[in-house]
C-alpha cells in the first residue's frame, strides 16, 4: 500500500509479464536509463527503487521485477501482495506474451488489492515491423477492465518515465483530496500515451 | 628456520606459552621493580587510563572467556600496561584461579613493548595484540564495547608511537637506538602524528568512515615512510615490522589455544592436505607444522583482502544499533578459516613458454598420474579432496568435470568411457531427431512444443552473451546451448526446459566444446538438481529449508533476526542456491566454484555453507542496518560480483567442519543435490499453461 508521510510516500510497484517480454529492461530503463540487448533472465526477483516528484509529493517506487516463467507463477504472490501498483508487461510483437498478461490482470483483479493501480504496458513499440498486437485491442482490452496502456519501448526509452509517472499520479494518497481514492479512470479510444484523468 | 620452529615448538604447548608469558612479565616486573626503588619508589603510580570488559579467550568456548580490566599507569615517565582479570567472575568451574592468574598481565612497561598491532575487523570485537621486545605476544585482547582507538590515542599520548609504512595497523613504540635518533624524532615528527587528545581528534582507529579511515591511514603512512626516508635510514632498517620473527612472533599470538587445535588438526598432516573429517576440537595438539608462519602470513593478507577492498561486503565499523555478537568466536579469529587454497589441479606443469597445446597436453598428464594404466581414478577420494582445495587448471576440466558430475564412473577404465562416449552419442542423436524431425505443420499442432522452444530461444540468445565464447551474432555456441536444451527437454519431458538451466549449461559447454558430452553432463547435473526447477517449487524450498537451519545452528542471533523480520524463508537466497551463485561471480570463478562444490568432498551440501559463510560476513550490515526483507533480497542482489571467492569458500569449509554431524542432521535427507529418495516418477508434474 501507499503510504505517505507528509507527501513522502513510498509505493510497491510489482512488474508481471510473460518470458521475454522485457519486464528488467523497463526497470533498467527507468531506474538506471540503461538498456542492454541481451538482458539476461530474471531470476528469483529483483529488487529496485526509485523517486519521482509528482503534483506535490514525493514518490518513491519499490520495484519489484519477477521472473517471467509460468514455472515461477507460484513465488508471485509473494511479490504482488501488498502492491499499490502494477505493470503487467506484454511485447507487442508476441500474441501469446498479451494473453499471458491478461492472465495476470485477472490474477490481480480475483487476488490482489481492490485499489491497486494497473497499467497495462506494450513494450517493444520500437518493432513495429514486427507488430503482432494492435494498440486497439490492448487499448480495448485496458478499457474494459480499468488499466491504463501505454505502448513503451525500453529500448528507445519512450513512454518509460511516462508509465511510472502516470501511475504516480493515479496512487490515491497523490490525488488531490476532491478526487475520489481508488479510482482509475480509463483514456478514451485511440489514446494510447497518457490519460486525461484529473489534474490539480 | 630452525630458530623459529624451536620458537614455535615453545608456544604450540599452551600451559607453557601461557607461563612464559606469566614468567616474561614477572621477571620484567622484578628488573622494572628493581629500577623503580632506585628512582621513585615513593611516587605511586598515576592511574591515566581504565578500560572494563576487555577479555581474552584462551579457548574457543565461550563460557571460559576472561574478562577483566585493562589499565595504563604512569609512573616516573614511564608508562606501564596492565590486564587483571575480575575476581570471582567464575562463570565456568573449568576456569580456576590459576588459570586467570596465568594469563594475568601486571605493570609492563611500555619500554619493553615493540609494537601494537590492532585489529579492527568489519565484523566481530576489537582487539589489540602486544608484542614485545623480546619477540613474545600477549593474547589478542578483546574490547568487548569497543575503544581500540581511544586505547591507542591515550598510549599516544605517553610513548612515541609511529605507525608502520608497511602496516598500517601496526603501530611501532619508540624504540630508536640512539638519543640523539629519539631527539629528531621528537623534534620532527610530532608535526606529521598530532598527539590525539582525549577527542577523536585523529581517527587513528576506525574514523566514522571507512574512506575517511583508509584516507587518513594512507597519509599517515606517507608522511611516515618520507620522513624516514629523509633522516631515518637507519631508523628504517630498523624497523621491526621487518624482522620477521618478530612479524611472526607476533602472528602467533593470534593463535589462542583453539585456534592452535584448529590449526594443528588442519595442517599437521601431509602437507597440509589430509583428512580433516574429524571434529576440530577434540583433536590433541600436535607439535606446530613450519607451514603454520605461511598461513599466518596469508591470513592477515587475506583479511585484509576481503575486508578493506570489498567494499559491498564491509561493514560499516559503526552500527546502528547494537548488533548480537557472532557466537561463533573463530569468526574473530580469523587465522583458523579454512586453508589455504592450492594452485589449481594441473597448474604447476603449466608453463609460459610453451605453446597452448602442449600446456594442454602436460595438464592431461598430471591428470593421468592420478589414474591406473588402465585409466581408473585409483583414488576418487584424493582426486576430489585435490579439486576441493584449489580447482582445476581449465585445460584439465573437460577431463574432470565428467567424473565430478557422475557421467563417468571413477572406476571406469579408458576404453569403457571411449565406448560410453559413442554410445551417449548415438543416444543423444537420437534423442535430438525427436524433436528436429518435427514438421512445420506437426509444431502447429503441438502448443508444448513451441512453448518450450519459444522460451529455449529467449533465453539462450541472452545467455552469457557479453562472455566471449558466446558473443556475436549466428554464434554456433548458441546454436549448440539451443539444441542441448530442446533435447534435454525431450529427453526429460517432465521436468522441461526452466530458466536457470541455460545458466547451468553455459560453462558446461564452454568446458566440454563438444555437444553430445556436454548434454551428458548436464543430465548428470540435473539428476541432482533437477529438483531445483520443480514446478511445486520443493527442491528449492528443502534447501532453503535447510539454509535456515544452518543459519540457526551456526548463527542463532542472525536466525533470529530473520525470524523476527519475517525473513525466513529466506527467499533473498533464492538465486543463489537455483543456479549455484551463477550470477553471483565472474565466469571463471563460477566454474572454481562449481568444481569445488560438485566434489562432495567435505559436504554434498557445500554450496548451503558457502550460503551461510556469504550472509556471516554481512551479518552485522544486515543487522545493523535493519534490513527488512525488500532491502534484504536488494541488497543480496546487489552482492553479485563483490563477493570474494577464495576467503568465501574457505570460510564455508571451517563453518561446514564447525557444524559437523549437527549440520549434516540439519539437512533433510534427499535434499538437491543429494539424489533423490524415491524411485518412482522423478518429476511427477504438470506443466500446465497458466
Amino acid at each position: 500500500m501507499a503510504s505517505s508521510g507528509n507527501k513522502n510516500i513510498n509505493a510497491k510497484l510489482v512488474l508481471l509479464g510473460d518470458v521475454g517480454a522485457g519486464k528488467s529492461s523497463l526497470v533498467l530503463r527507468f531506474v538506471k536509463d540503461q538498456f542492454v540487448e541481451f538482458q539476461e533472465s530474471t531470476i528469483g526477483a529483483a529488487f529496485f527503487s526509485q523517486t519521482l516528484a509528482v503534483n506535490d509529493a514525493t514518490v518513491k517506487f519499490e520495484i519489484w521485477d519477477t521472473a517471467g516463467q509460468e514455472r515461477y507463477h507460484s513465488l508471485a504472490p509473494m511479490y504482488y501482495r501488498g502492491a499499490a501498483a502494477a505493470i503487467i508487461v506484454f511485447d507487442i510483437t508476441n500474441q501469446a506474451s498479451f494473453e499471458r498478461a491478461k492472465k495476470w490482470v485477472q490474477e490481480l483483479q480475483a487476488q490482489g488489492n481492490p485499489n491497486m493501480v494497473m497499467a497495462l504496458a506494450g513494450n517493444k513499440a520500437d518493432l513495429l515491423d514486427a507488430r503482432k498486437v494492435s494498440a486497439e485491442e490492448a487499448e480495448i482490452y485496458a478499457q474494459e477492465n480499468s488499466l491504463f496502456f501505454m505502448e513503451t519501448s525500453a529500448k528507445t526509452a519512450t513512454n518509460v518515465k511516462d508509465i511510472f509517472y502516470e501511475i504516480a499520479k493515479r496512487l490515491p494518497r497523490v490525488q488531490p483530496a476532491e478526487n475520489p481514492t481508488g479510482m482509475v479512470l480509463p483514456n478514451g479510444p485511440g489514446a494510447t500515451a497518457v490519460s486525461s484523468s484529473c489534474c490539480a | 628456520m630452525s630458530m623459529e620452529a624451536t620458537e614455535l615448538q615453545d608456544l604450540s604447548d599452551d600451559a607453557d606459552y601461557a607461563a612464559s608469558q606469566q614468567q616474561g612479565s614477572a621477571s620484567m616486573m622484578r628488573s622494572d621493580s628493581g629500577k623503580r626503588s632506585l628512582q621513585s619508589e615513593h611516587e605511586d603510580a598515576v592511574l591515566i587510563y581504565l578500560k572494563d570488559n576487555v577479555a581474552i579467550h584462551p579457548t574457543q568456548f565461550a563460557s571460559e572467556r576472561i574478562s577483566g580490566r585493562l589499565k595504563l599507569t604512569k609512573q616516573d615517565s614511564v608508562l606501564f600496561l596492565s590486564w587483571i582479570p575480575y575476581k570471582g567472575q567464575t562463570s565456568n568451574a573449568k576456569l580456576s584461579e590459576k588459570d586467570r592468574s596465568l594469563y594475568t598481565i601486571t605493570a609492563v612497561p611500555f619500554t619493553e613493548v615493540r609494537s601494537i598491532r590492532r585489529h579492527t575487523p568489519a565484523l566481530g570485537w576489537q582487539y589489540v595484540i602486544v608484542v614485545l621486545s623480546s619477540g613474545l605476544a600477549f593474547p589478542p585482547l578483546y574490547f568487548y564495547n569497543g575503544g581500540v582507538r581511544e586505547f591507542l590515542a591515550m598510549v599516544k599520548q605517553h610513548v612515541f608511537l609511529a605507525r608502520s609504512s608497511e602496516d598500517q595497523n601496526v603501530f611501532i613504540v619508540n624504540d630508536f637506538q640512539s638519543p640523539l635518533q629519539r631527539t629528531l624524532s621528537s623534534l620532527e615528527l610530532p608535526s606529521s602524528l598530532p598527539v590525539a587528545s582525549g577527542q577523536s581528534v585523529y581517527p587513528l582507529d576506525g574514523g566514522s568512515s571507512s574512506e575517511n579511515q583508509r584516507r587518513t591511514s594512507s597519509d599517515v603512512g606517507n608522511r611516515v615512510s618520507s620522513v624516514s626516508q629523509s633522516g631515518f635510514r637507519k631508523q628504517k632498517s630498523h624497523d621491526p615490522t621487518r624482522d620477521l620473527s618478530i612479524h611472526l612472533l607476533e602472528k602467533f599470538s593470534l593463535v589462542t589455544k583453539f585456534a592452535r587445535d584448529t590449526t594443528t588438526q588442519l595442517f599437521s598432516e601431509n602437507n597440509g592436505f589430509g583428512s580433516i573429517d574429524k571434529r576440530w576440537n577434540n583433536q590433541p595438539v600436535h607439535s606446530y607444522p613450519e607451514k603454520l608462519s605461511n598461513i599466518a602470513e596469508e591470513k592477515h593478507h587475506e583479511i585484509r583482502h576481503s575486508y578493506s577492498e570489498n567494499d559491498l561486503l564491509k561493514d560499516d565499523e559503526i552500527s546502528y544499533i547494537d548488533v548480537p555478537a557472532d557466537p561463533l568466536e573463530f569468526d574473530k579469529l580469523s587465522l583458523m578459516w579454512g586453508k589455504p587454497r592450492q594452485p589449481p589441479m594441473g597448474h604447476k606443469e603449466r608453463r609460459n613458454d610453451i605453446s597452448p597445446s602442449i600446456k594442454c597436453r602436460i595438464s592431461t598428464e598430471y591428470f593421468t598420474a592420478l589414474l591406473d594404466s588402465e585409466g581408473r581414478v585409483v583414488e576418487s577420494k584424493a582426486l576430489r579432496e585435490r579439486v576441493f582445495y584449489g580447482g582445476i587448471e581449465h585445460q584439465l576440466r573437460r577431463e574432470v568435470w565428467p567424473f565430478l558430475l557422475g557421467y563417468y564412473a571413477y572406476d571406469s577404465t579408458y576404453a569403457e568411457r571411449e565406448y560410453l562416449r559413442s554410445v551417449k552419442r548415438m543416444e543423444y542423436a537420437t534423442l535430438k531427431q525427436q524433436w528436429q524431425s518435427i514438421s512445420p505443420e506437426q509444431a502447429k499442432r503441438f502448443t508444448k512444443y513451441r512453448e518450450r522452444k519459444g522460451l529455449i530461444d529467449k533465453d539462450v540468445v541472452r545467455t552469457d552473451r557479453a562472455f566471449e565464447y558466446y558473443e556475436g551474432d549466428d554464434n554456433l555456441h548458441v546454436n549448440s546451448m539451443r539444441d542441448i536444451l530442446l533435447t534435454y527437454s525431450f529427453y526429460n519431458f517432465d521436468l522441461g526446459y526452466c530458466q536457470g538451466m541455460s545458466d547451468y549449461l553455459s560453462p558446461i559447454l564452454f568446458v566440454m566444446e563438444d555437444e553430445s558430452e556436454s548434454f551428458w553432463c548436464f543430465v548428470a547435473l540435473m539428476e541432482r538438481l533437477g529438483p531445483n526447477f520443480n514446478r511445486d517449487q520443493n527442491g528449492m524450498h528443502t534447501q532453503l529449508f535447510a539454509l535456515s537451519k544452518l543459519v540457526e545452528l551456526l548463527d542463532s542471533p542472525l536466525h533470529n533476526y530473520f525470524k523476527e523480520n519475517d525473513c525466513l524463508n529466506y527467499f533473498f537466497c533464492f538465486r543463489w542456491i537455483l543456479i549455484q551463485f551463477k550470477r553471483e561471480f565472474e565466469y571463471e570463478k563460477t566454474m572454481q566454484l562449481w568444481e569445488v562444490m560438485w566434489t562432495h568432498y567435505l559436504s554434498e551440501h557445500f554450496h548451503l555453507y558457502v550460503c551461510v559463510a556469504v550472509l556471516k560476513r554481512c551479518r552485522s550490515k544486515i543487522m545493523g542496518e535493519q534490513m527488512d526483507f525488500d532491502t534484504l533480497l536488494k541488497f543480496i542482489n546487489e552482492l553479485s560480483g563483490h563477493i570474494d571467492l577464495d576467503s568465501t569458500v574457505r570460510d564455508a569449509e571451517a563453518l561446514c567442519i564447525e557444524a559437523g554431524e549437527n549440520g549434516a542432521a540439519s539437512i533433510p535427507p534427499g535434499t538437491p543435490p543429494s539424489l533423490p529418495l524415491d524411485d518412482g516418477t522423478l518429476y511427477p508434474q504438470e506443466d500446465d499453461v497458466l
